[in-house]
């Protein structure tokens, strides 16, 4: 079993239902850094040697992973997959499936994105969480207000909201950079808005201009001079524990803006096709995907949400949550997570994504112009689509 | 005949100036020591105290509650076993190879010296990750996978040393002490352990050091070779520990702080050697 | 001494001659198996089209696209330039100040010398981990120590109006981070050749210094006619240290940059992080072989060029 942090918690917290199953196996877990881990199954799978039985993989990776042909189709008799497939939060299955209708991996967790408010900089700024949340322009709109009344910023990056934007609204058969028939997307309207709305937020001074996890975003949701954060539901568990843990009760959770539903992670469990004990193997993933007792222990412990719809009739979702002043906001994330649309992936995500956020940069930084900015980002990537 | 002497005047520089670069180079001996201070101080505290800003300043009271959690993530004290275990025979095995094969660079002449010499520096320029899976697939082909000797016995061909080594014999070891070691009959091998080793201290000194040092911080080797985690070196169990989103600062840290301490151990060792190498090796 | 004879001659002539082949093959026969393989392999690559994932049987020939396409990519040509930019800012300042730094030691402190070298020698041990978190912290735009000092300093008259009074975004802004990154290297190297420097300085002999005191020398002309001299085949060996590890600058910018992708506008990307980045992110094995081989030959011509310069004229190297 290869996995990282905190995979590798949740994994080893099931041991002991694991050998009540099947007594005398021994589970080991081989845990690296997230960028390593996926580095070494890279390393493994091009050399098709050293495979674990069990490979623990983060969303993003996903695609680059389902592709290669190197995971065991689980939809196939032999795993039956295909039947399981109803019991999880759809998007992840759709995730796991690649073009050719293999079922690749099953779904552990889901990260649903949600909004995180500080509703005192809310309340003083006088505005309420419809203007915040109708629209992508009312949001910024109510970010003028707040730092008026406030002087909070109203998001950490003006690029975080560029991403969010991105990747909502895609057409039928849009991936998020690159269509199916291989057409870059980047110089489209859904690409203008997005970079419109963060040049914006930039120029009035609404992004506190800090990336997430660094000890100055930290410090700026510890002073309230981050107004709102979006991000997967488990932030909230890192609020309380160590973030922010004095700033208790002042935040509240919310849908993202403009009715967009998107997932901000995920843990996935494949068997590679190499794998020596495939039978062993897909009992173990059905164990930490298929029993709830594990999935919610998971959620209990790690703050991994489900994505088993069976456990989302427990009673745990209805719980206040202390740090957001009581509020039931598992039950927001819970419809958001079924509501989260899958999106395709290409093999030109990662270079897509590096191109398009340095064209950010230049419109931020350097004062390029969006047209021209996105103009030269679509040459840049139609220039490698053309390789392939 | 006798020679008059010059009147003895003050070394060096007056004394004003003296004391000012003396002051210069406190001054940035400070900012040098800074971070490794700081790194020290955040060894001993919490995660949240860490990530304020400003950092704490002074020592805190969680070093042992730090090195629990570590102790609890990672098998710590066994990997930096192995980090030792690997260490100190990279660190052999690279003086062994590289003095002997900067001592042929530096003393003989031999045809296709000058293109293999052109091949070692050309070594040195080739950046290492991409030959992260061809070395993956010769160690598993070699069965040294999740071994100790797929990290140090590759380490011993190391191009700089042989470079350094050869550099410093050049310069240092004049060849008619070898001239005269063979007119006297000894053989080449006996020249070059009894003769020329033993004047070998500072640049073996300074290689060891290095060595030591780059197989220590090495996390690419590992992150290659290795599988299991009872196996790992430290720099790898220390990285497998930086979960991005939940990290425990505070352990990390004083697993970084505590791996550093070997190395102050090497540099220590290495500079009395260096210093008495060289008092020896300056008379001529 | 007697004259030895001629078989024992012909013997001792074969000895030698094979000797410097048997020194070098334990070197040689490692540098086969682990260096020379893994070369051809990237040789082969920076040829062929492969996605790691997909198998060794996925590996397409093309031949020189891979080249044509990089040297044709702006993104290459922004890293080299960063490249370059970071080995000169932070490599100059570094021998510049060893060299006088490691004559100071060695002349003016002896019992003090072993802990200041300790001191400048530490950056280079220190963990990359505890220096990016350092580096973040100190370097902070709104928190940061070093902004504060800046701050401090604006405020006063004169001098101070040079400054921004803000603050500077250290590692946020395009035109700062290449300053701050070439610092962090200059920090980390300085002690490390300052203990080359010192290392040569200590094998040179007094003599040839006292004997040039008595001929009524001054500090600067016995430092500029005697030590520089002799310590060319140091700078030489320094230089080219320097200017090989320049041009592969990965780790420092990799910790400083959030992501490791060379901060905005990649203005921090060098040429080894960007090949990293292709291999293992976008997927390329060859072009980022192609980009390796391309590196190597601008490390070679400058390797080549520092060699002509600092090469000791006479007394052979």
């Amino acid at each position: 079993m290869a996995a990282f942090p905190s995979v590798d918690a949740i994994l080893k917290a099931a041991n002991g239902d694991w050998q009540a199953r099947e007594p005398g196996v021994e589970l080991e877990v081989v845990s690296r850094a997230m960028v390593d881990h996926h580095t070494a199954m890279v390393t493994s799978i091009a050399t098709r040697s050293h495979l674990p039985d069990v490979i623990a993989i983060e969303l993003s990776y996903l695609g680059r992973f389902a592709g290669s042909g190197a995971l065991e189709d689980l939809s196939q008799p032999a795993y039956g997959a295909r039947e399981l497939s109803a019991q999880f939060v759809p998007f992840a299955v759709r995730q796991a499936t690649t073009p050719q209708g293999a079922l690749v991996a099953l779904p552990a967790d889901v990260a649903p994105g949600t909004l995180f408010y500080r509703l005192d900089r809310l309340e003083k700024s006088g505005a309420d969480l419809g203007e915040l949340t109708r629209s992508w322009e009312s949001f910024v709109a109510t970010g003028v207000r707040l730092k008026a009344e406030t002087g909070a910023h109203l998001i950490a990056h003006a690029r975080d909201l560029k991403d969010v934007i991105v990747r909502a609204n895609m057409g039928p058969n849009e991936g998020t950079y690159v269509d199916h028939a291989g057409r870059v997307l980047v110089d489209s309207p859904r690409f203008h808005r997005a970079f419109e709305l963060a040049r914006q937020v930039r120029v009035q001074g609404l992004d506190a201009r800090t990336t997430a996890w660094s000890s100055e975003w930290a410090e700026g949701l510890r002073r309230g001079t981050i107004a709102t954060q979006m991000m997967g539901s488990w932030l909230a568990g890192h609020l309380c524990s160590w973030l922010a843990p004095t700033t208790a009760g002042l935040w509240r959770a919310a849908q993202l803006p403009d009715g967009v539903h998107c997932a901000w992670g995920g843990t996935f469990y494949a068997i590679p096709k190499e794998a020596k004990n495939k039978p062993l193997a897909l009992e173990l993933i059905k164990l930490m995907t298929l029993d709830p007792k594990r999935q919610l222990a998971a959620f209990k412990s790690e703050d991994s949400f489900p994505a088993l719809l069976e456990t989302y009739g427990d009673g745990f979702f209805e719980a206040p949550i202390a740090f957001l002043g009581g509020q039931r906001a598992r039950l927001i994330w819970r419809d958001a997570a079924q509501a989260i649309l899958p999106f395709s992936v290409h093999r030109l995500d990662p270079i897509a994504t590096e191109i398009v956020d340095s064209a950010l940069d230049d419109v931020l930084g350097e004062g390029v112009d969006i047209p021209t900015a996105l103009g030269e980002a679509q040459r840049m990537l139609e220039r490698r689509a053309l390789r392939a | 005949m006798s020679i008059p002497l010059a009147p003895p005047r003050a070394r060096g520089l007056p004394a004003l100036s003296r004391a000012g670069a003396m002051l210069l180079v406190l001054v940035g001996a400070a900012i040098m020591l800074a971070p490794f201070y700081f790194m020290f101080v955040f060894a001993t505290h919490a995660r949240a105290e860490i990530f304020q800003l400003p950092p704490p300043l002074v020592f805190g009271r969680t070093l042992l509650d730090n090195i629990g959690i570590l102790e609890a993530h990672i098998p710590f004290w066994r990997n930096l076993g192995w980090s030792l275990y690997v260490g100190v025979m990279s660190t052999a095995l690279t003086l062994l190879v590289a003095s002997i094969g900067g001592y042929a660079f530096a003393m003989y002449e031999f045809r296709f010296k000058n293109a293999l010499f052109a091949l070692v520096l050309g070594m040195m320029m080739l950046p290492s990750f991409l030959s992260m899976i061809p070395t993956f697939l010769i160690m598993d082909a070699l069965g040294w996978i999740d071994q100790p000797r797929a990290l140090y016995v590759p380490s011993a061909a190391n191009a700089f040393g042989v470079f350094l080594m050869r550099q410093f014999i050049a310069t240092s070891i004049p060849r008619e002490i070898v001239e005269a070691a063979r007119m006297d009959g000894c053989g080449e091998f006996r020249i070059y352990r009894s003769i020329v080793l033993p004047l070998l201290g500072p640049p073996l000194g300074v290689l060891g050091l290095i060595a030591f040092i780059a197989s220590w911080n090495n996390f690419i080797g590992p992150l290659v070779v290795l599988r299991s985690s009872a196996m790992y070196t430290l720099p790898l169990a220390l990285r497998s520990m930086q979960n991005p989103v939940n990290a425990e600062w505070g352990a990390l840290m004083a697993g970084a702080a505590i791996a550093t301490l070997p190395l102050m151990v090497a540099f220590a060792l290495a500079s009395r050697r260096l210093i008495s190498g060289l008092t020896a090796g300056a008379i001529k | 001494m007697r004259r030895p004879s001629a078989g024992f001659r012909l013997a001792a002539r074969l000895r030698i001659a094979s000797a410097p082949y048997l020194f070098l093959s334990p070197f040689l026969l490692l540098f086969a198996v682990f260096g020379l393989v893994p070369l051809a392999f990237s040789v082969a690559m920076a040829c062929m089209r492969w996605d790691p994932v997909e198998g060794f049987g996925s590996m397409r020939f093309v031949g020189a696209e891979n080249f044509a396409f990089t040297l044709g990519d702006p993104w290459f040509w922004k890293s080299l330039y960063n490249t370059l930019w970071l080995s000169l800012a932070a490599g100059v300042p570094q021998h510049v100040v060893a060299i006088p730094l490691a004559y100071f030691l060695h002349r003016a402190l002896a019992r003090t010398r072993n802990a200041i070298v300790a001191a400048y020698f530490l950056p280079y041990i220190t963990s990359t981990v505890a220096i990016a978190i350092l580096a973040s912290a100190l370097f902070s735009t709104d928190y940061g120590l070093v902004n504060d000092a800046v701050r401090s300093l604006a405020a006063l008259p004169g001098l101070g109006s040079l400054l921004p009074a803000e603050g500077v975004d250290w590692l946020g802004s395009s035109r700062a981070v290449k300053p701050t990154v070439a610092i962090v290297v200059f920090w980390r190297y300085v002690g490390f050749n300052t203990v080359l420097y010192l290392a040569a300085l200590q094998a040179i002999p007094r003599e040839i210094y006292e004997a040039s005191e008595i001929d009524g020398a001054g500090a600067w002309m016995r430092f500029r006619f005697i030590t520089l001299p002799l310590l060319r085949p140091t700078m030489l060996f320094g230089v080219t240290l320097s200017v090989i590890g320049g041009l592969q600058l990965f780790e420092e910018p990799f910790i400083l940059t959030p992501d490791g992708r060379g901060g905005p506008s990649h203005a921090a990307m060098t040429t080894a992080m960007y090949m990293y980045r292709t291999a293992f992110e976008f997927n390329d094995f060859g072009s980022a072989s192609a980009i390796s081989w391309l590196l190597f030959a601008v490390v070679g011509i400058l390797v080549f060029v520092a060699y002509r310069w600092l090469r000791p004229r006479g007394a052979e190297a």
